[in-house]
């Protein structure tokens, strides 16, 4: 897959002083991050910044988790091979952060309750076990989910730098994530929100510098018409089956729930706002960032492809003979892209705008697994309290650790699939089941531990939406296929949409054939009541 | 349905719209900083005059 596109004439604009500015700038913030381990005194401190995070901080801190490398990386993707069709994702999820800001829904009582982790809320709702249990589960795929991201970081430098030798890469991705490790385990919280805010600055006004120039250097008309001649109408129309179809986006608008909603990383900065009307501003006005995170890397994916395809000798490498992305190039795609026409200092400053992106996912990543680790699995199974001692050290342990293994797993082991399928499908192992637990056990008094079980445990045929899972589970499944005549993989976003029907039928019967016995649902809501702010 | 018209007011009307969010937020955030650390540091100064029982309880 290495191609070394100097020797074909495509040098990278990508120069001395971008490198500059990126390591100037990766120190800077870094230094800041140590800084402030200085007003750490307490775990609530370390883990969601002493809940005294106001609307605006909260909303860069959000955007700037949610805004990383991997999204602009999968997404611009998504847009290389989607088109414009694929926008309706990034309108999904701002419709749907929308509702969750107006109605509050899931993250207002979440808020209420004072917890912070949704595995904490298993266990006030339905009981210790479910807690370790969803503790494990959530944070199983939370670090399955973030295998990748450094793969997807190490494509982006390559793209952008023209970097060559994979020794070089391992290194330079090595020392940022040490850097990472460095500033987490010593500011926490504090630090990673101080920093998502200079990251959002940065990322945000350069991002629309970069669409601004886009724009100037294709042309609109010619990138609509570029895409019109590659794809059609299914370029446009997402309901066009030969796109995205009906199915890809009625599981998109779950996904744009699950990430805003569901999602331990967003969900953590629910619990750290001051109040819960704080929380309700939060995602209202973060619906537009949630939108643009998806957004802007669609149409960079875009301009990739309209600047590969009006090229010969790119076409050829990049595009199959009828037109269609080569799916191990298309990631490359748009740091390739960006490479070409962003200029020399420019680049670097977008660079290191993404490389923070890339960081501040980590850095909240991290903290947010760990935290579940430590305060989900870990702690309830000592009878006497934890100290806030002992939990910070077990925080900071497992810090480090995930990282370790996301070092292994992201640079020495080969991702042999797209990274979009490994993306949804980590992540579905957890948040099918944990949007049953989230809004049954938050809205309907009758839900029970059974019920709750059998939840989780159902988020697990997720993994059917893996085409080798697919391949190994072929006697099962072939009969299905033919007898709704599909022809090669059954759709992720039909797996998706189906284990979520089951997910939800599960909670309801479970619930109503086998009842808790104690009723759980009038103690949460009384600490609800004695804790509520508002 | 002219699903380019639709497309192309969409993408514009987004960029603007983030481009106001970020002047704000921009702004807003730096004076929500200033406070977070105001807070941080009263806390801390709190803690410290606390004893040592009570700052277990109170973490």
């Amino acid at each position: 897959m290495d191609i070394d596109f100097t020797s074909l004439g495509f040098e990278t604009n990508f120069s001395a002083l971008d490198w500059c500015i990126v390591i100037g700038y990766l120190i800077a913030i870094v230094s800041i991050g140590v800084y402030i381990r200085k007003y750490i005194a307490s775990a609530t401190d370390f883990m969601v910044a002493g809940r005294s995070l106001k609307t605006f901080l909260a909303i860069a801190t959000m955007i700037g988790t949610e805004l990383g490398l991997v999204t602009v990386m999968y997404s611009s993707q998504k847009g290389f091979t989607g088109g414009f069709a694929a926008f309706h994702i990034a309108f999904a999820a701002a419709i749907v952060t929308l509702f969750v800001g107006i109605s509050g829904f899931i993250v207002v009582p979440l808020r209420r309750l004072k917890v912070m982790t949704i595995p904490e809320f298993y266990e006030v709702r339905f009981g210790r076990d479910i807690r370790i249990l969803g503790g494990t589960i959530l944070a199983l795929s939370g670090i399955l989910n973030m295998g990748m991201f450094l793969k997807a970081g190490s494509l982006f430098v390559t793209g952008v730098t023209g970097m060559t030798s994979e020794f070089h890469l391992k290194i330079v991705m090595t020392v940022l994530l040490c850097m990472v490790l460095l500033y987490t385990t010593l500011g926490g919280m504090v630090s990673v929100a101080i920093l998502d805010y200079i990251q959002f600055v940065v990322l945000s006004f350069s991002l629309l510098f970069a669409s601004v120039m886009s724009i100037r250097y294709l042309g609109w008309a010619n990138i609509v018409d570029t895409v019109t001649r590659e794809m059609g109408q299914s370029g446009f129309n997402p309901f066009d089956e030969k796109g995205f179809g009906w199915s890809y986006v009625l599981w998109m608008f779950f996904m744009g729930l699950v990430s805003c909603a569901v999602w331990q990383t967003a969900v953590i900065r629910a619990c750290s706002a001051k109040s819960t009307s704080i929380v309700k501003r939060i995602y209202m006005l973060s619906s537009v960032g949630f939108l643009i995170r998806f957004l802007i890397p669609y149409f960079f994916g875009i301009c990739a492809l309209v600047f590969i395809a009006n090229n010969q000798t790119l076409r050829g490498i990049f595009l199959s003979a009828d037109g269609k992305a080569n799916s191990d190039l298309s990631l490359t795609a748009m740091p390739f892209y960006m490479s070409q026409i962003l200029p020399a200092g420019f680049i670097g400053i977008i660079s290191a705008g993404m490389l923070a992106a890339f960081m501040s996912t980590h850095d909240s990543y991290l903290l947010c697994w760990s935290s579940v680790l430590t305060q989900d699995v870990v702690a309830p199974w000592f009878k006497k309290d934890l100290s806030s001692k002992a939990r910070l050290l077990l925080t900071r342990i497992f810090i480090v650790a995930i990282g370790i293994f996301i070092l292994v797993w992201g640079l020495w082991y080969p991702l042999e699939q797209d990274l979009w399928d490994y993306m949804a499908i980590s992540g579905a192992i957890y948040s099918i089941g944990g949007f049953a637990l989230l809004a049954f056990g938050l809205y309907w008094k009758r839900a029970s531990r059974a019920g709750a079980y059998l939840a989780l445990l159902t988020g697990f045929l997720a993994l059917l939406g893996l085409s080798k899972v697919q391949q190994l589970c072929s006697p099962l499944l072939d009969p299905i296929k033919k007898h709704f005549e599909i022809e090669g993989d059954i759709p992720s976003a039909i797996i998706g949409l189906v284990v979520l029907a089951t997910a939800i039928v599960l909670m309801i019967v479970g619930s109503l054939l086998l009842p808790d016995k104690r009723e759980r649902a009038t103690l949460m809501k009384l600490r609800s009541n004695l804790d509520g702010l508002d | 349905m002219d699903w380019i018209k639709i497309w192309t007011f969409f993408f514009f009307l987004s960029l603007a719209l983030f481009a106001c969010l970020s002047i704000v937020v921009t702004i807003g955030g730096f004076f929500n900083i200033r406070s977070l650390f105001k807070d941080l540091s009263a806390a801390r100064q709190k803690a410290e005059h606390m004893p040592a029982g009570d700052i277990q309880k109170k973490s």
